[in-house]
């Protein structure tokens, strides 16, 4: 299979759904040009009633997806860092998130809002936040986040083809990576609640999102022949494939989620209380979750004390099998 | 408001100052040596400089995004050092190392900035009606660009202002682009001073090149703050000379921006043309100008060896950082 980067994986989505159905258009801050480079060289090909420049206006941009997706389109919105979709929090979180259900499920929502999560370029707290949590915790929001280029594209394209809200988060520190992806006459389509095991293993499983997925499979490369580290990425949280997470508990009787959000209330939080809930019998030791301290991240090099390292990771794989893994 | 030629000489020094402390900037984040993003404001300078330098020192400001804010700190008295070693993301930074891209300096009416932007209008209300309250005079003064203008906090920020006469001057730097999204294209009207007419508010419009044009119209509109007549807008038309930021593309939407009118904008670079003025009217020689220029770039030289010099930030912060005692 050839291998793209994951940027240019979600570009390729664009431009197959742009060209598959015309109700799609991509509207957001500067993405004639791509701030990341993920909606770059799109209006070249489609032009630019279809791939839509706005005004440095958050709100509008949500606004217009969210109206215009209940009157028969389905636009691609994207709002550059993730951090930003606060600002049209009334939109995404109070408006979208509700709307067809307090309209008793008479219009429906077919929309993406699109974002970059993640720390680890030292931008400080308003341009690193990873707010997986919130959106997870919000009814009627849908939430995909790709760790690799093949997921990044299937997980896209099944976005744009949903009819409900999907919020898409893809990482700043994943956008260069390269891997796998089906040739472009395939319809690489990821389904939405279908975990991936990303490695297998039997003694611990590792549940991790995003570049976490990435922490995960280093961490447990690096334990190979001294504990064998099942790593599960769920790629979507809503829905949340649980199914996957229980069964593999059940085989190995050990749990670590790790994601980049902040911890407390957070999705490790959710996903350790559905196993308990699901699958308390089969745990061997108390489950653990990593992810970011209870800060906000602060600029500079000094946010890899807040954000979650692989070091945590290997701490609370440690802690799950009751001893040191250290060579 | 004839300017003694001390206070044109406080202007061109303080113009001389942002503009190498900007280049030390972009030198220093093409070094490697700070952390995160910077954008440049290079060509910008007059309008924090003329807006900032003869404010008192309790004022209140919201910097602007446009080289983080540097003109307008450093023409209030704002720290170079401590802007530059929270750049380089150092424990000596204004904000203790935490904030990478931004500044305070509570005891010169620097109380922070966010880099959301739109988020300048509605916290400058509540300086001001700080300020309202207290009766000391003061004034909030809110720098912020046109893209911030496309935003509804605008909007809700302007008109409570107006209604209830508070003392603050929206001052606007035209750039002509947000990001890469030109006016034209997000505007309907080239003047973002025109907000003046539905929130009742005077309204000024200089050519932002002028420092001592901006100097005027500001000082103007904040005599008026200052005496309880309530808010007004000064807009200042600008332009600037980098990229939105080092390292993205300088474009206009996907394709470059026109370079005539980069060249044009060039010849109006608000440094020489101020330089320029001050020898015509033979307030300044080449010499003290010489003389300005060379301090300015010793003090930011030594202002960035501080910040290499300077120790990084250890987790002990984060105990008095998130709540106060």
């Amino acid at each position: 299979m050839r291998e793209i980067p994951y940027r240019i994986a979600m570009n390729e989505a664009l431009v197959e759904e742009l060209a598959r159905d015309e109700r799609v258009f991509v509207i957001g801050e500067d993405v004639q040009a791509g701030t990341f480079g993920v909606t770059s060289q799109l209006v070249q090909r489609f032009g630019p009633d279809r791939v839509m420049d706005t005004p440095l206006s958050e709100t509008a941009v949500a606004g217009s997806a969210f109206g215009a997706a209940m009157a028969g389109y389905r636009p691609v919105a994207d709002f550059m860092f993730a951090d930003f979709i606060f600002i049209a929090g009334n939109e995404i979180l109070i408006n979208t998130a509700k709307w067809r259900f307090a309209h008793g499920g008479k219009v429906s929502l077919p929309l993406v809002f699109m974002a970059a999560m993640g720390g680890g370029a030292r931008n400080g707290p308003e341009h690193s936040q990873s707010p997986e949590a919130v959106i997870m915790h919000t009814p009627g929001l849908k939430l995909a986040i790709p760790s690799t280029p093949f997921d990044a594209k299937g997980l896209l394209k099944s976005a744009i083809r949903d009819n409900n809200p999907v919020v898409f988060f893809y990482h700043k520190r994943l956008l260069g990576f390269r891997g796998p992806v089906p040739e472009l006459d395939e319809d690489c389509v990821v389904p939405f609640g279908v975990a991936d095991i990303k490695r297998p293993g039997d003694d611990v499983t590792v549940v991790a999102t995003g570049l976490m997925v990435h922490h995960a499979l280093r961490v447990a490369g690096e334990l190979d022949g001294r504990a064998s580290i099942e790593v599960i990425d769920p790629r979507t949280l809503e829905p949340l494939d649980i199914d996957t997470i229980v069964k593999s508990v059940r085989k190995t009787g050990r749990l670590v989620v790790m994601d980049e959000d902040t911890t407390r209330c957070g999705v490790g939080a959710e996903i350790i209380t559905q196993v308990i809930e699901n699958a308390f019998d089969a745990l061997d030791a108390p489950p653990q979750r990593v992810g970011a301290a209870n800060l906000p991240i602060p600029g500079g090099y000094i946010e890899q004390e807040v954000l979650p390292q692989p070091a945590n990771l290997l701490a609370a794989i440690e802690a799950v099998v009751g001893k040191s893994l250290k060579v | 408001m004839t300017l003694t030629r001390d206070q044109l000489k406080t202007l061109y020094t303080n113009l001389s100052r942002s503009r190498r402390m900007d280049e030390v900037m972009v030198q220093g984040l093409a070094d490697g040596k700070a952390v995160s993003f910077f954008h440049s404001g290079q060509g910008e300078e007059a309008v924090g400089v003329g807006g900032c330098t003869f404010l008192r020192p309790d004022d209140f400001v919201y910097s602007h995004h446009r080289g983080h804010g540097l003109s307008h700190i450093i023409s209030k008295g704002g720290s170079p050092a401590a802007f530059i070693a929270e750049h380089y993301g150092k424990a000596t930074g204004a904000c203790n190392g935490l904030g990478a891209i931004h500044f305070v300096d509570p005891s010169l009416g620097f109380f922070g900035f966010s880099g959301t932007i739109g988020s300048a209008f509605p916290v400058t209300l509540g300086w001001a009606l700080a300020a309202k309250k207290n009766g000391r005079q003061q004034v909030a003064v809110c720098f912020f660009g046109d893209g911030a203008s496309n935003r509804g906090t605008l909007h809700e920020a302007m008109n409570m202002a107006s209604v209830m006469k508070l003392p603050v001057v929206w001052v606007c730097h035209n750039n002509l682009y947000a990001q890469f999204m030109p006016l034209a294209d997000a505007f309907p009207n080239e003047d973002i001073a025109s907000f003046g007419v539905p929130y009742c508010m005077p309204t000024t419009i200089v050519d932002g090149q002028d420092v001592v044009a901006v100097h005027e119209a500001v000082q103007a509109a904040v005599a008026r703050a200052r005496a309880g007549e309530g808010p007004s807008i000064v807009e200042c038309k600008t332009y600037r000379f980098r990229a939105h930021a080092e390292g993205a593309p300088d474009v206009s939407h996907y394709q470059l921006r026109p370079p005539e009118e980069v060249a044009a904008w060039r010849k109006r670079d608000p440094l020489l043309l101020f330089r320029q003025r001050l020898l015509e009217d033979e307030i300044l020689s080449e010499t003290e100008i010489e003389r300005i220029d060379a301090e300015a770039a010793a003090e930011m030289e030594a202002a960035e060896k501080f910040a290499m010099e300077s120790p990084s930030p250890v987790p002990a912060i984060f105990e008095t950082a998130l709540f106060s005692e």
